[in-house]
């Protein structure tokens, strides 16, 4: 009786030893994305788990994905919870980025840059992002998109454009011509409120430059003190009245692209993923493309980025995931299934179509990046600039009174 | 100390006690609240509670991202009446709205209604027909809608084109002094068939031997339908335009789907933009802040409007 108690006592206390130590082990990362329109996106990431769990015993990877607002609200809803992910998509800049990082769910990642050396993996243009922020490096590159204007070769050609605009002046010297053959020059949609602003965008950095355009979207310069901005706001109405296939305000950037490859307008400022979207709807031997000449050596872009969560219990095995993620040969082979291009710098592009390989070139050459409106400032200022902006695209305010109106507002929140 | 009866003790009532609670339950007043009490703990919980809440949020300012609340007072009042680009814009266009609301659809919908209580043939798919729209999902009816109204390919443009009255054409919903009215089209499409089907009902109820009575004594359609079918129909109106009222006032679905509030947020609506400050741009304060002077609107707008119409029925 004696002896089977003990017995019982030994087999008990190796079942717990065993437990508890099975508990030591064993680890989950909890990784809150985006549900991918693009289907073999989700398949990459359901081979890039299985291959790292494989590889690593003992750790699983659970990823729940989710379409974009839904994702924002269960991290919002997270945030006041201990039950988030260890690491969230987000995407990069002070916009909705910040607002994660300001609301303290970011962890600080400068001491995983030091230890996996990260310095030397990315892009400069998409590790950039990682700096804007107070208190340390936070997040880790996804991909990164840089936007350029795309051209129609035939209607360039038919209002008699020999060559690429170099500079802004060249580029509104291309748009008369192309306004004097009666052709709608660019076309945008105005019901998604991010389109057009890509144009303010870039008329800004070309009319400030880059310095004070940073300023202005750091919200350190007075909108109405420089008058780069009232200037930019003048550009985008002259653009807006005379280049911008019309009506714009009630279409979206869908419908737009429907009409930029039905030859209804000559250009289109968009994203590197639209080469892919053009090849199947288009030749895309019939396409060109060019960054917007802002005369700053800057390039037009956004980042999305995967965030580590301060409420991370495992941000250790969270961050050697993400190097597993974004290393070379995890990135080479899913090249063009998240991005056209790799955020991998290392990563080795062949038999690319001519605009993609232009893109490569474009990525290599440009070190320094100015962001799009939405991803640089806050949401309150994003949606007064989205208003702004369509206020003068309709015509009803002037420059001036835009650049009041948005200083004003910045003034105002304090 | 009080000995708390024991579960025998409960259980053991004298045969006086039992009755008591018998007749206790026999009142109708505390049948009434016996039958009320889950409804009414299930309105307290998710409608009376979260209104408080509400209410209470409205004077801190909180990100819905830490747990921290700050509380501001009446700063975020101050900032939505006094600072706030677009509350104006958005109460202005709710006012608008409700005053289209509460005259269109319910005249539409009792057109259809005096139509189909006729002996017509195909009357039941008709009536199938025109309720359709409420039961298709709103953003649905907006994508429908958008597509429509949209200036290349849209339905509208190409009708107007096919007949030769290009001065017509219109940006539907990228023209600002037009885009809330357009709008405002589909969401009739939307919902008249609703109040077409309270009608409906309230027809059902007129009788057919004042109806017969009045047209003996010489009345005409007209004075029928001003003198008697009218008169019955009051107690339908009223909650017909208590439902456009309410429902008009809360709009959002079909703007956010046709315009987003756009363009340059001309076509933005209270409930709409209360959502926007809390749920978009994370600030929770001046949401709820913009829900409460919705909510107060609505009062103001229906309970004197209740009371009327009530004082005048028991009149």
């Amino acid at each position: 009786m004696q002896s089977s108690r003990k017995l019982w006592c030994v087999a008990l206390l190796g079942a717990v030893t065993m437990m508890g130590a099975g508990t030591a082990s064993a680890q989950e990362v909890k990784v809150w994305t985006l549900t991918f329109a693009n289907d073999s996106a989700n398949k990459a990431w359901q081979k890039i788990v299985s291959d790292y769990e494989a590889a690593n015993p003992g750790t699983t990877i659970r990823v729940e994905n989710r379409g974009v607002d839904e994702h924002k609200s269960a991290l919002r809803v997270a945030a006041g919870s201990d039950q988030g992910p260890d690491i969230y998509f987000m995407w990069a800049g002070l916009g909705l980025g910040g607002e994660f990082v300001k609301a303290g769910l970011s962890l600080p990642l400068d001491k995983y840059h030091q230890q996996y050396g990260w310095g030397d993996r990315f892009l400069p243009s998409a590790a950039a992002f990682a700096d804007l922020y107070e208190g340390g490096k936070h997040g880790v590159p996804f991909t990164f998109k840089g936007e350029a204007i795309y051209y129609n070769k035939k209607l360039f050609e038919q209002a008699g454009i020999t060559a690429e605009p170099t500079t802004y002046d060249e580029l509104v010297a291309a748009a008369d011509k192309l306004k004097a053959a009666g052709i709608p020059a660019i076309t945008f949609g105005g019901t998604v409120n991010w389109h057009l602003m890509r144009l303010m965008d870039v008329l800004l950095e070309t009319k400030c430059g880059a310095e004070k355009h940073d300023a202005l979207m750091s919200m350190k310069a007075d909108w109405t003190k420089e008058p780069c901005a009232a200037d930019s706001f003048t550009e985008l109405g002259k653009w807006t009245n005379q280049y911008v296939l019309s009506p714009f305000m009630g279409i979206d950037q869908a419908q737009s692209f429907n009409l930029f490859v039905a030859n209804r307008a000559a250009m289109m400022l968009e994203g590197d993923w639209l080469v892919q979207q053009l090849s199947e709807s288009a030749n895309l031997d019939d396409f060109g493309m060019f960054p917007f000449p802002t005369n700053t050596n800057r390039l037009y872009g956004f980042a999305e980025y995967h965030y580590i969560s301060t409420k991370s219990s495992n941000p250790d095995a969270a961050a050697k995931f993400l190097d597993y993620f974004t290393s070379t040969p995890v990135q080479q082979a899913t090249l063009g299934l998240f991005s056209t291009t790799s955020v991998n710098k290392h990563v080795k592009y062949e038999n690319l179509r001519p605009l993609d390989a232009k893109w490569v070139d474009i990525f290599n050459k440009y070190s320094a990046v100015y962001m799009n409106g939405d991803q640089a400032f806050p949401l309150d200022v994003t949606t007064e600039y989205f208003r702004v902006i369509n206020e003068v695209a309709s015509g009803s305010i002037d420059a001036a009174t835009a650049a009041s109106q948005m200083q004003s507002f910045i003034a105002k929140r304090g | 100390m009080v000995a708390s009866p024991s579960t025998a003790d409960r259980y053991d009532r004298t045969p006086a006690q039992t009755r008591r609670v018998k007749a206790r339950l026999q009142d109708p007043a505390v049948q009434g609240l016996v039958l009320i009490a889950p409804a009414v703990l299930v309105y307290a919980l998710f409608a009376f509670y979260p209104m408080l809440d509400v209410i209470q949020l409205s004077f801190m300012k909180w990100n819905g991202l830490t747990a921290a609340k700050q509380w501001v007072g009446l700063d975020n009042y101050r900032y939505v009446l006094g600072d706030d680009p677009v509350f104006w814009v958005a109460f202005r266009n709710t006012l608008i709205w409700t005053a289209l609301s509460v005259i269109f659809p319910p005249l539409i919908g009792l057109g259809l209604a005096l139509g189909l209580n006729q002996n017509i043939p195909g009357r039941s798919p008709l009536r199938a027909l025109f309720y359709m729209p409420v039961i298709i999902a709103p953003i649905a009816v907006a994508t429908m809608w958008r597509w429509m109204f949209d200036p290349f390919f849209g339905l509208f443009n190409s009708l107007l084109t096919t007949a030769g009255w290009t001065n017509l054409i219109q940006d539907w919903l990228g023209d600002r002094s037009v885009a809330l009215y357009s709008v405002f089209i589909g969401y009739v499409w939307e919902v008249a068939g609703f109040s077409m089907v309270l009608f409906l009902a309230g027809l059902q109820g007129v009788s057919q031997t004042l109806i017969e009575a009045a047209r003996i004594d010489g009345a005409g359609r007209f004075q029928v339908f001003r003198y008697v079918t009218l008169p019955a129909l009051r107690p339908t109106i009223t909650i017909v335009l208590i439902l456009s009222l309410i429902n008009s006032l809360k709009a959002f679905d079909i703007v956010y789907g046709m315009t987003g509030g756009g363009p340059a947020q001309s076509t933005q609506m209270l409930a709409m933009w209360a959502y926007t400050q809390a749920m978009q741009l994370g600030d929770f304060g001046r949401g709820s802040a913009i829900s409460v002077v919705l909510l107060l609107m609505t009062v103001v707008i229906v309970v004197p409007y209740l009371r009327w119409t009530l004082r005048r029925q028991e009149a």
